[in-house]
This record gives structure tokens, C-alpha cells and sequence, in this order.
């Protein structure tokens, strides 16, 4: 069978440190993958040897049946990619962030205006079209990147960290809207995120990655079943009291919080 | 090994020069103030102010035909630098401009080509509101006087690749101060001002070295129409570096953003 993503002992080193070190997985049509992991983990150089960015060390890699070793301008044009940081346009405003953007595909003029209105529909920008990026919130300004990644009809959509340093409904709208994605286009969706509850959400597999590894692989919420406690407790300032603890609860340290995880409550 | 050069596709490039030239058409009134301005400036401070204490010919010009081409060529290629520097720096770190082009079919080869290539437009819009400044001042006195152009082309080509080598190797912009103290140095070597034989034998050779005395002794043959042998030298040494430079900002590029 043929995979969206299919990637085989992928290693990347940068100097003598293995940023990812021997990762398999595979990534079906059309499914939400989801790869968790803290900062550092190896999530967003996978990302990067995804979209061609960053050249593998050793290991095998085929995006849509390619491999990336020798057909990335290919490969270039199925994906659409949603970096971690902002990088539109300031110099234009936002309608012109997705026509210029649209050369780079080589998409014809007209095509690309109408795509360009279908978009700004889609993300509900079309009263901002003339607006210039700086004016646009934190949230306009990603669905507006999201935007630009769709223009070429990608049949991948990478995102990395869609949703990081959003406030709670920003990210709930942004949730909603590649959900709708994935349903109405068929589109595969690969994303990277700190975010238990985000890949929950969306995903329908996911791996979580520490110290350039797969560490856990699976589907969500058989994932949470089985790793994450049901009950946690938040305790802020627990350095100022005493605490007792039992070898039953979990317990986890942050700064002067502390976090008590149990299958059970005991109170 | 395969020549950078030989990766560069020029729809791609093209696409990246779009972009530029839209910014700029968007900003061109505050574009066009440098090279009106500075060039004016720079005859009066020259052409009248230097000038007037030079009674004799030089190279067999009046001061004011010999420091034209000066003038023309130091307007035209410090915009380029200066577009291939901190230009190219802002795009390619602060805005991450190069970043977004790069999630495109664009590679990293053709993105550095469109950015040199709108670096040369640049310069060469600037030239041609230079030239006629240059003839009003008088210091142009030849029919060539228009194909200037060309030894400006490649010197944009050479000072762009240059530039735009330097900024991949850039990690904070502040080591652009040692780059620019360096070609600053190098200014006042290079035939704008005097010629470079009234310099020492040693300083003559490095002052043939630097592309830029190429540029500007061509520059003075267009605009004089003393043409000699060795410009013929110049113009194969220009030709050469422009290549080679192109081909390391190319290089450089790629080894920056795609790693």
C-alpha cells in the first residue's frame, strides 16, 4: 500500500548530536497524524526533512510515493506548510500575501484570484484583504498562513505548532477550521505540538517523540487510557506547605507547582 | 559536484523578483531620494569643492569628467550592497521571508539569483537617473556614454553575490560592521577619486585586485570614450569574479537555509 508519508530509520544529525535518531513511522491518506513531544524532542527537524527543508543524514523518506533525497521541488508542490513562527509578508497586505505567494506555484493569475477570494472566504479575512499583516491579531494572522498553505491544493498539510501561544478560543477555531479541511478536502494533516489535548482533538494517530525517538505510538485516546492518570491535582505555591506523598500518586514538579496525577482520588 | 549556477531555474527566480519589485513600486518615492540626491551632493563636494584645487588635467580629463564615473559608480553599486546586506539580512531573519519561499517549489539557488537579479535592477534603475546628472555636470563627453551600464551590470553582480555570500555567513547583523569597514576601504582605492598610478607600486596591484577599480576605469571609458587595451582585461577579470561570486552567494544560500 501506498502512504501519504513513509519514513525509515530517519536520522539527522547536526554535528555530534542526533536531533532525530532512527524514527520509523508512516503516515496514511487522508488521517491526522500527530507528533508530541517537548521542545528539543526532534519534532520540528522530522517536520523540516518532511517538507525538504533539511536534508536527511541517513534513512529512507517518500512523501506521496517520492522520495525526498531526489524529487523535492515534486514533493514541494503537494505540500502545504504551516510554520511554527509567523513569516507573512509585512511588506504586503493580505490579499497580496497569498497572490505573490502564488508564483511561487506557478499558479495562473486569474486561477489564482478566485482561489485567493475562496480563501479569504474560507478564513473569513475577505473585509481585511487590504489590511496590512502588522494590523491583523495573533489569531487572523495564522488562519491567514493556513490560507497561504492551501493555495496550490496541497494534498499534505504540515503544520508545525498551529496553535502554540494562542488563547483558548483562537485555538478552538483554528481546531474547527482543519477539521473541516480534512473532512471536506481529503487532506492529510501532519502536525507537531506540546499539546496533549490537541492531538487528542484532532489527531487519529500519533507518536510522541523525547530525545529524537519514538518513545509511545498509537491512537489518542488509547494513549491517555493507558499513560496519563485520570485525576490530577494542581497545587500552586506547594513550596510555602508541606505536602505528604504516597507511592500511589504521581507526582511532578514545576517551579513551585506541583502537580499530583492518581487513578484515583484520595481524599 | 554540480555548479549552484546550473540549479537556478528563472520562472523562480522571476517570482521572487516580482515580489521585490512590487515592494518597491509600493515604496518608490522614498526609493528614488538616494540616487538623486547623493549623486548631487557628491558633485558639488567633488566636482567644485575638491575640484577647484585641481588646476591640472588628470588622465587627460578636467577633475570633473575624471570623478563622474566615480560618482556614478559609487551611487549605483553601495545601493546594491547595501540591498544584498541588510536588505537580504531583514528578509532572510527578521521577516523569514526566504523561510516562507522556501516551502515552495522554489529552491534555494533560484531564490538567491532573483534577489541578486532585483539587487542589479536596483542599481541599474538608479543609473538611469544618475546619467543624466552626470551629462548636466558635464561629465560625460562621449556617445558611449549609455553603455555605462554594462560594466555597472556586472558590478552589481559581483558586489550583489558578494553581499549576499557575506549575509548567510552572518549570524548577528553587528558583524556587518567588520564587512563594511573592509569595503569602505577599499572605496578609496579604487580609481574613483585619483587615479590609482598615483598610488605606490604595491598599492596599485591591490587596488587592480579589487573588482571595483575594473568597474569604475570601464565606467570612465564609456563616459569619455578612451577606450585602451586593458579594459579588455577588465572587462574578462569582471566577468570572472561576477561568476565566481554568483556562484558562492548561491552556494552560501543553500548551505544557510537548507541544512
Amino acid at each position: 500500500m501506498n502512504f501519504a508519508i513513509e519514513a525509515k530509520n530517519l536520522v539527522k544529525r547536526f554535528a555530534d548530536i542526533a536531533a532525530v535518531n532512527d524514527i520509523s513511522f508512516i503516515v496514511k491518506h487522508g488521517e491526522t497524524f500527530a507528533i508530541l513531544g517537548e521542545n528539543g524532542a526532534g519534532k520540528s527537524t522530522t517536520m523540516r526533512m518532511i517538507a525538504c527543508r533539511s536534508p536527511l543524514t541517513t534513512g529512507e523518506l517518500s512523501v506521496e510515493g517520492l522520495n525526498v533525497k531526489n524529487a523535492d521541488r515534486r514533493i514541494r508542490s503537494l505540500i502545504g506548510v504551516v510554520p511554527q513562527e509567523n513569516n507573512l509578508d509585512p511588506d504586503l497586505n493580505v490579499r497580496e500575501n497569498l497572490l505573490v505567494y502564488s508564483r511561487y506555484f506557478r499558479i495562473h493569475k486569474e486561477i489564482a484570484q478566485t482561489r485567493c477570494d475562496e480563501l479569504l472566504e474560507f478564513i473569513r479575512l475577505k473585509e481585511k484583504a487590504n489590511a496590512k499583516v502588522e494590523q491583523l491579531s495573533g489569531g487572523m494572522k495564522r488562519r491567514l498562513i493556513i490560507a497561504r498553505a492551501l493555495l496550490h491544493r496541497p494534498k499534505i498539510l504540515l503544520l508545525d505548532e498551529p496553535t502554540t501561544g494562542l488563547d483558548p478560543n483562537v485555538r478552538q477555531e483554528i481546531w474547527e477550521k482543519l477539521e473541516e479541511l480534512r473532512r471536506t478536502e481529503n487532506l492529510t494533516i501532519v502536525l507537531s505540538t506540546h499539546y496533549m489535548d490537541e492531538a487528542e482533538k484532532l489527531a487519529q494517530r500519533l507518536i510522541v517523540m523525547a530525545h529524537g525517538r519514538i518513545v509511545v505510538e498509537g491512537v489518542p485516546h488509547e494513549i491517555i487510557k493507558d499513560k496519563v492518570k485520570k485525576f490530577a491535582l494542581e497545587i500552586r505555591e506547594a513550596d510555602s506547605f508541606n505536602l505528604r506523598q504516597t507511592d500511589k500518586i504521581l507526582s511532578q514538579k514545576r517551579g513551585s507547582t506541583h502537580l499530583y496525577f492518581a487513578k484515583l482520588p484520595k481524599i | 559536484m554540480s555548479l549552484a549556477i546550473s540549479k537556478i531555474d528563472l520562472t523562480d527566480s522571476c517570482a521572487v523578483w516580482r515580489r521585490n519589485s512590487r515592494v518597491y513600486l509600493r515604496l518608490w518615492k522614498t526609493e528614488l531620494v538616494a540616487p538623486i540626491i547623493e549623486p548631487i551632493f557628491t558633485f558639488f563636494a567633488f566636482g567644485f569643492g575638491v575640484g577647484a584645487l585641481v588646476t591640472s588635467d588628470v588622465e587627460g580629463l578636467s577633475y570633473l569628467s575624471f570623478v563622474g564615473a566615480g560618482v556614478l559608480a559609487f551611487t549605483v553599486l553601495m545601493r546594491t550592497i547595501f540591498e544584498m546586506t541588510y536588505g537580504a539580512y531583514f528578509r532572510m531573519v527578521y521577516q523569514s521571508t526566504y523561510d516562507a519561499i522556501l516551502a515552495t517549489p522554489v529552491n534555494a539557488e533560484s531564490l538567491a539569483f532573483g534577489e541578486i537579479i532585483w539587487a542589479v535592477t536596483k542599481g541599474v534603475v538608479d543609473c538611469l537617473f544618475i546619467l543624466p546628472l552626470v551629462v548636466i555636470f558635464g561629465s560625460a563627453t562621449s556617445l558611449f556614454t549609455p553603455l555605462s551600464i554594462l560594466p555597472l551590470i556586472f558590478g552589481c553582480i559581483y558586489l550583489g553575490g558578494l553581499g549576499l555570500a557575506i549575509t548567510a555567513h552572518v549570524y548577528e547583523i553587528d558583524y556587518f560592521n567588520i564587512f563594511f569597514a573592509l569595503f569602505f576601504s577599499t572605496l578609496f582605492l579604487c580609481g574613483a577619486w585619483f587615479p590609482i598610478e598615483m598610488l605606490p607600486g604595491w598599492l596599485q596591484i591591490v587596488a587592480f585586485i579589487i573588482p571595483t577599480t575594473s568597474v569604475i576605469d570601464l565606467c570612465r571609458a564609456c563616459l569619455t570614450g578612451n577606450f585602451a587595451v586593458k579594459h579588455i582585461y577588465e572587462s574578462i577579470y569582471l566577468l570572472i569574479i561576477s561568476v565566481l561570486l554568483l556562484e558562492w552567494a548561491l552556494r552560501s544560500i543553500r548551505k544557510r537555509m537548507v541544512a
